[in-house]
């Protein structure tokens, strides 16, 4: 359906992006041929988990913030034990920490497989949907749902659940996997490596669209290992970096009349957190494996084609499996699932990559531990004005488009983030008007 | 293909979240299914649907249990076939707003994908229970009041779709 204003201009509604983890809309206004307005419209009720959180004690966000997404409830986790205990000034142990980088990998397997084969795929291919796409790419669907079985097979092994993980505590865990238990897991993971790298080749294979943005990228970083579970300080490509407990001196959320979620400024400016700034701003710390599967694929060490983010994600995918595999040959039987943790009254930060960018929580906490603020970021809200710019950019560059295949376009302009409202997009009641 | 006997590669699958209120009522009625049904019937749960694809592969015979929407008062028990030869489920993989699970693959998008992999069971009924709420939280009164009649639904399901397997097995044999 079409608006056609009384100006002559043209207007592109996208009603509905309805869907489980969240509902939106898209708004394109157009006149004369040039793109004038563009609003991503996230109109998802509230939920009110961070006034849930007040009055609420210290040890509760891992299990409360977890049933906030589906896809990425160990981004929760991560970022909220990590806080408290950085308010706590309680310091893990190393097991601690590998193990929660072992579920993480679960998480990313799990979460990456899923966009990358069934969201996303579809669009390069020309199908609408993976149903679609399996009657020619059977051996592809196969191999997408063997890959993500593995991350959740890791998940359940090292969180207690597939979705919404329960073993996880502030200070550790509630149990450690064994060996054994471990062991079981590697071929499923040993093979994921193998196929994860052969789909890094047919992802590259793809017809991508000529679309750069030069968004300021911003992502965790630690100088041991490529940022998943944590980092120690947040780096920028416009060069900023700082640590961890400084994040909300350079982040702000404000409200916006079109969303329903917080937009947010770094340092007062747009900017993009995700699979293409993990990458960009951490390809040195990808194993030499992959490293070099990126390379051949045709990405150099920064990417700002937001159309290739289907191929790092695919290297993250291929190195998440990498690291499962690292973890578990180092493990031994015996350690610690936690350590003794005692409240203390202050204000703390903790960061995780979830896989579709950097979140962050921030709480602070009375001398018994009761929650009496309490903010979390999420990545989808960061990025929410850099996909209304690649929208803009992408209805400007293909405005000769028919209503149908715009809509395609800036369809798979949102999908390139993986949003929680991407495969809402499917969903578009489009409504075009043209001058 | 599965080289099983009608009265062997039997599955019960409970499908939703302990959790989020009546989604819970696929895996609690899938726990009393294992109680009383036997070694003969593997039973699992799962959260995802995208995990059914490889779940029930392999399997002849298959029910599932979910909770579902359909405006109906909460309670109320619907079966409906699935399998090979069922008729396509209407829906459209990632694309039925609300209707599925993360993502919104849902168990239709699970069957229709099953079906075009060749991991469909041959019998497949799904079993579903009109839900109230689901919200985080406790299951409802009227879920937890017809938890006994979906258990003996489960069990006589998985009956007939063994029978309706014998009978094909004859027909093909005669």
């Amino acid at each position: 359906m079409t608006h056609q204003l009384k100006d002559g201009g043209q207007v592109l509604n996208v009603g509905m992006l309805a869907r489980v983890e969240g509902e939106g809309g898209m708004h394109i206004e157009i006149k004369d041929r040039q793109v004038v307005d563009v609003k991503l419209n996230i109109f998802e009720p509230p939920r009110f988990y961070e006034g849930f959180l007040r009055g609420r004690t210290y040890t509760e966000p891992p299990d409360i913030t977890a049933r906030i997404c589906g896809i990425c409830p160990v981004a929760y986790q991560s970022a909220s034990t990590e806080a408290m205990e950085n308010i706590c000034g309680i310091v893990t142990t190393p097991e601690i920490q590998l193990m929660r980088r072992l579920l993480y990998c679960g998480e990313w397997i799990e979460s990456h497989a899923l966009h990358i084969f069934m969201l996303h795929a579809p669009d390069f291919l020309g199908y609408e949907s993976v149903l679609e796409m399996a009657k020619t790419y059977p051996d592809v669907v196969k191999m997408a749902l063997r890959l993500k079985k593995a991350g959740n097979d890791l998940m359940e092994l090292v969180g207690g659940r597939a979705i919404h993980p329960v073993n996880v505590k502030v200070g550790g865990f509630y149990r450690m996997p064994t060996v054994a238990e471990l062991e079981d897991l590697r071929p499923d993971l040993e093979r994921g490596i193998e196929d994860a790298l052969a789909a890094v080749e047919l992802v590259a294979g793809f017809d991508f669209p000529e679309m750069e943005q030069d968004y300021t990228y911003v992502s965790l970083r630690h100088p041991d290992w490529y940022p998943l579970e944590r980092g120690n300080e947040i780096v920028a490509t416009n060069g900023v970096r700082f640590p961890v407990a400084e994040i909300p001196q350079h982040i702000e959320e404000f409200h916006v009349a079109h969303s329903n979620a917080l937009h947010a400024r770094f340092d007062g400016g747009t900017y993009f957190v995700g699979p293409l700034a993990r990458y960009s701003n951490n390809f040195d710390q990808l194993s030499p494996r992959c490293q070099e599967a990126a390379v051949k694929a045709g990405l150099t060490e920064t990417c700002r084609n937001p159309f290739k983010s289907i191929i790092v994600r695919t290297v993250e995918l291929a190195y998440a499996f990498e690291e499962a595999v690292r973890i578990i040959d180092l493990w031994r039987d015996g350690h610690a699932p936690s350590v003794p943790i005692a409240p203390r009254a202050g204000e703390g930060v903790g960061a995780s990559e979830a896989p579709r960018g950097t979140i962050w929580h921030r709480y602070c906490i009375d001398a018994d531990g009761v929650i009496e603020d309490a903010q979390i970021v999420p990545p989808t809200s960061q990025n929410q004005a850099s996909i209304e710019a690649d929208l803009r950019l992408a209805a400007q560059q293909w405005v000769d488009l028919d209503d149908h295949m715009l809509t395609h376009r800036c369809e798979e302009a949102i999908r390139n983030y993986d949003p929680c409202i991407s495969c809402a997009t499917h969903f578009l009641d489009l409504r075009v008007k043209r001058s | 293909m599965s080289a099983a006997t009608a009265d062997e590669g039997m599955l019960v699958i409970g499908l939703g979240q302990p959790d989020r209120g009546d989604d819970a009522v696929g895996p609690v009625v899938a726990a009393r299914v294992r109680e009383l049904a036997g070694d003969s019937v593997t039973v699992l749960t799962r959260e995802d649907p995208t995990a059914l694809v490889q779940a029930w592969d392999g399997y002849r015979v298959a029910v599932l249990i979910d909770a579902v929407l359909t405006g109906a008062d909460p309670g109320t028990l619907t079966v409906r076939k699935a399998g090979r030869d069922a008729e396509t489920l209407p829906t459209h993989a990632f694309t039925a707003a609300g209707r599925g699970g993360s993502h919104a693959f849902g168990v239709a998008g699970a069957v229709e994908l099953s079906r075009t992999l060749g991991t469909l069971p041959e019998q497949l009924a799904i079993v579903g229970i009109e839900a109230e709420t689901f919200d985080h939280g406790p299951m409802s009164d009227a879920v937890v009041a017809c938890v006994d009649d979906a258990v003996a639904t489960v069990i006589a399901t998985l009956a007939r779709a063994v029978g309706e397997l014998k009978d094909t097995e004859a027909g093909t044999c005669a």
